[in-house]
C-alpha cells in the first residue's frame, strides 16, 4: 500500500484503469466461456426436442429447419402406439419406483446398524466400496443362468429384486452419512418413554431424515431408469424399459425412424432433467460413487 | 448413555438383526453370483454346444491373456478411449469450474443446466449423439453445410480412427460435467484467505493459479480421475448404441467384447473368466482410489 502511495497521482490513476478494463474483459470471457459450454452440454437436447415435434417430416429437408415449421405430437402418439411405447415407459416407471422403495426399505436398518453400532467395522465398509464398483458384466452371467432356472427372465420381480440389491451399497453409504448427522439424544428420549429401537427409527428418526432419504431414493430412480445392460439381457417382450425400446431404433438405419426415435429419447432424458434441478447439493456426492449408474 | 449400554448388553443381536436383510440379499444375490461366476470361469461350459461341460482348471484365463487377439485388442480399444477421454474430461471440467467458481451471476442454474448430461443414461446420450451424427439427416453434417464447412454429407463412423474420436467425443460430453461438479466443489473447499495471502505477496492470478489452487487441487483431481477410470473400463451402454464396436471391432471395448462371447456366442464359462479379467482391473483401479482417499483424509487431520 505504501509503493502506491508513493507514487505519482496519474500513474495510479491510469493503472486503476487498466485494471477496470481488465476485469471487464475477464468478465465477458467468463461469460462467453459459461454460453458456449451451455450450448455444448444443451444443444443436444434442444436438436432432439425440436426433431421430435416436426410433424411434417421438417427432418428430411435441406436446408435444415431448425425450428419446426408446424410443431405436432404425432411421433409421440406413433411411439405410444406402433411401438409400443407407453407400455415400456410404464414398465420404467414401474420398475424404477418399485426398486427405488424396496431399496430404500432394506437399506435403512443396514445403515442405521453401521451408524449407531459400527456394525461390521471397517470390513463391512470396505465390502460395500467394492461392491459399488463391481462391474455390471461380471454379474450378469451368473445371474442370466440362475434366472434361466428359476423362470425369472422377463419378469418384473427379478429385475427389481436385481435392481434393489445392486443399489443398497451405494444406499447404505449415502443413509449413514444422513444417520451419523442425526443426534442420539432424540431416539435416547423415545426409547426412554417405551419405545422398541425399531419402533423408535420408524417414528422418530425416518421423520426427520426423510429429506435425506428423498435424494437416496430419487437416486435410486434415476439409477434403474438409466440401467442397461441387465435390462437388455434378462427383459423379453412384455417386460422392456425405455432402454431397451431404444435399441430397436439403431437397427435398420434411424432415418425412417428420426421423429419416434427422438420422441423416445426424450422420455428417456426426463427424469435426468427433473432430478438435476431437484438434486442439485447432492449431485457431486450422488454422482462420485455410482449414483446414477445402475 | 447408561440405558444405552445396558440395551446393548441385553440386545447383542439388535445390530445384526437391522443389518441381516440387506446382507442376505447381497449373499445370495452378488456374492452368491460371484461364486458361481468364479466356478464357471473353470469350466468350459458353452450354451450353443450344450449343457455339458467339464472342469479346465485355468485354461479359459491362460487363452485369453495369451492367445485372444480379440480380447488383447478390446483391452487397447478400451485404453485408447480411457486416455483422451479422461484428459479432455479434466481440462474441460477445470476450465469450467473455474469459471463458474468466479464472481458470476445465476451460477445455481448455470451448474444445474450443465450438469445435466451427466444424469442422463448412456444409452440415450449415445441415441441422441448417432441421430446427431447421422449421415443425411443429422444436425452435425446439416450445420456443417450450411455453414460451408463440409460440401460432403459425412460419415462419422467410417473409419476406426474416426468411430474412436466420435466415442471420445460423446463420452466428454457425457461425463466432463460430473468432473466439472467434483473440480466445483474442490475449488469452493480452498479458502479465500489463501488467495487474499497470495495477492498480498504480489503474485499475480496465473501465479496463484499455479500456486495456490493446483496444488490444493491435486487430491480431488486424482480422485476425478480414478472415478471416471473406474467407470470408463466398464464402458458398455454407450458402445452398444452408437457404435455396436464397429467399424471391424475398433471399438469394441472389454465390457462389450464380453458381453458380445456370453451373448451372442453364448461361450458362458469363457465370458465368466473375461468378466474376472475386469473385476480384476477395477479391484487394482478401486485400490488405488482407496489409497489416494486414505492419503487425502491423512492429509486434511
Amino acid at each position: 500500500m505504501s509503493v502506491t502511495l508513493d507514487r505519482p497521482a496519474t500513474l495510479t490513476m491510469r493503472s486503476a484503469a487498466r485494471h477496470r478494463l481488465w476485469r471487464g474483459v475477464a468478465q465477458v470471457a467468463t461469460y462467453l466461456g459459461l454460453a458456449a459450454a451451455l450450448v455444448f452440454f444443451l444443444g443436444p437436447f434442444f436438436w432432439i426436442v425440436t426433431t421430435s415435434l416436426k410433424g411434417n417430416e421438417d427432418f428430411f429437408a435441406y436446408p435444415p429447419v431448425w425450428i419446426p415449421s408446424d410443431p405436432s405430437l404425432k411421433h409421440y402418439t406413433g411411439l405410444f402406439t406402433r411401438s409400443s411405447g407407453l407400455r415400456y415407459f410404464g414398465n420404467s416407471l414401474i420398475i424404477s419406483t418399485l426398486s427405488m422403495l424396496a431399496a430404500l426399505v432394506v437399506s435403512l436398518p443396514t445403515a442405521y446398524s453401521i451408524a449407531r453400532w459400527r456394525f461390521g467395522g471397517g470390513f463391512l465398509s470396505t465390502l460395500l466400496l467394492v461392491l459399488r464398483m463391481l462391474p455390471a458384466i461380471a454379474l450378469i452371467i451368473p445371474i442370466y443362468l440362475m434366472y434361466k432356472a428359476f423362470g425369472l427372465t422377463n419378469s418384473y420381480f427379478g429385475l427389481v429384486m436385481l435392481y434393489t440389491v445392486v443399489y443398497i451399497p451405494f444406499a447404505v453409504w449415502l443413509l449413514v452419512g444422513f444417520l451419523r448427522d442425526f443426534p442420539v439424544e432424540i431416539e435416547e428420549a423415545a426409547m426412554i418413554d417405551g419405545c422398541s429401537r425399531l419402533r423408535a427409527l420408524i417414528a422418530v428418526v425416518v421423520p426427520i431424515i426423510a429429506p435425506g432419504m428423498a435424494v437416496v431414493a430419487l437416486f435410486a430412480f434415476i439409477a434403474t431408469w438409466n440401467e442397461f445392460l441387465f435390462a437388455i439381457v434378462l427383459t423379453g417382450i412384455e417386460t422392456k424399459t425405455m432402454m431397451v425400446l431404444v435399441t430397436s431404433f439403431t437397427t435398420g438405419g434411424t432415418d425412417q425412424f428420426y421423429g419416434e426415435a427422438t420422441a423416445s429419447v426424450v422420455l428417456g432424458v426426463l427424469p435426468a432433467f427433473a432430478v438435476a434441478f431437484m438434486l442439485q447439493r447432492y449431485l457431486v456426492k450422488g454422482l462420485a460413487l455410482g449414483g446414477t449408474k445402475g | 448413555m447408561r440405558l444405552f449400554a445396558l440395551a446393548r448388553s441385553r440386545k447383542q443381536w439388535e445390530p445384526f438383526a437391522f443389518a441381516s436383510p440387506s446382507l442376505f440379499l447381497i449373499a445370495v444375490v452378488i456374492l452368491f453370483p460371484l461364486a458361481y461366476a468364479f466356478y464357471l470361469s473353470l469350466l468350459n461350459f458353452d450354451l450353443s454346444v450344450g449343457p455339458e461341460a467339464e472342469f479346465v482348471g485355468a485354461r479359459n484365463y491362460v487363452e485369453a491373456l495369451v492367445r485372444d487377439g480379440r480380447f488383447l485388442g478390446s483391452v487397447w480399444n478400451t485404453a485408447v478411449i480411457i486416455a483422451p477421454s479422461l484428459v479432455l474430461e479434466l481440462l474441460l471440467g477445470l476450465g469450467i469450474a473455474l469459471l463458474l467458481n468466479r464472481n458470476i451471476r445465476g451460477r445455481p442454474i448455470v451448474t444445474a443446466l450443465i450438469a445435466i448430461p451427466a444424469m442422463v443414461s448412456p444409452v440415450m446420450a449415445a441415441m441422441a449423439w448417432r441421430m446427431l451424427f447421422g449421415v443425411k439427416f443429422g444436425a452435425i453434417n446439416n450445420l456443417g453445410r450450411q455453414l460451408g464447412l463440409i460440401d460432403v454429407y459425412f460419415d462419422w463412423f467410417a473409419t476406426p480412427f474416426l468411430a474412436i474420436l466420435a466415442v471420445v467425443l460423446v463420452e466428454v460430453w457425457h461425463n466432463t460435467p460430473f468432473m466439472m461438479l467434483v473440480l466445483l466443489a474442490g475449488l469452493q473447499s480452498i479458502p479465500q484467505e489463501l488467495y487474499d495471502a497470495a495477492k498480498a505477496d504480489g503474485a499475480s492470478p496465473w501465479q496463484s493459479f499455479w500456486s495456490v489452487t493446483l496444488p490444493l487441487l491435486k487430491f480431488t483431481m486424482a480422485v476425478g480421475i480414478m472415478i471416471r477410470m473406474i467407470d470408463l473400463t466398464k464402458l458398455f451402454g454407450l458402445i452398444f448404441i452408437l457404435t455396436y464396436g464397429g467399424p471391424g471391432g475398433s471399438t469394441e471395448t472389454v465390457a462389450f467384447n464380453t458381453y458380445l462371447v456370453g451373448f451372442k456366442d453364448f461361450r458362458m464359462s469363457y465370458a465368466s473368466a473375461l468378466s474376472y479379467l475386469i473385476v480384476g482391473g477395477v479391484l487394482v483401479l478401486t485400490l488405488v482410489f482407496m489409497w489416494i482417499q486414505r492419503h487425502r483424509e491423512a492429509r486434511a487431520a
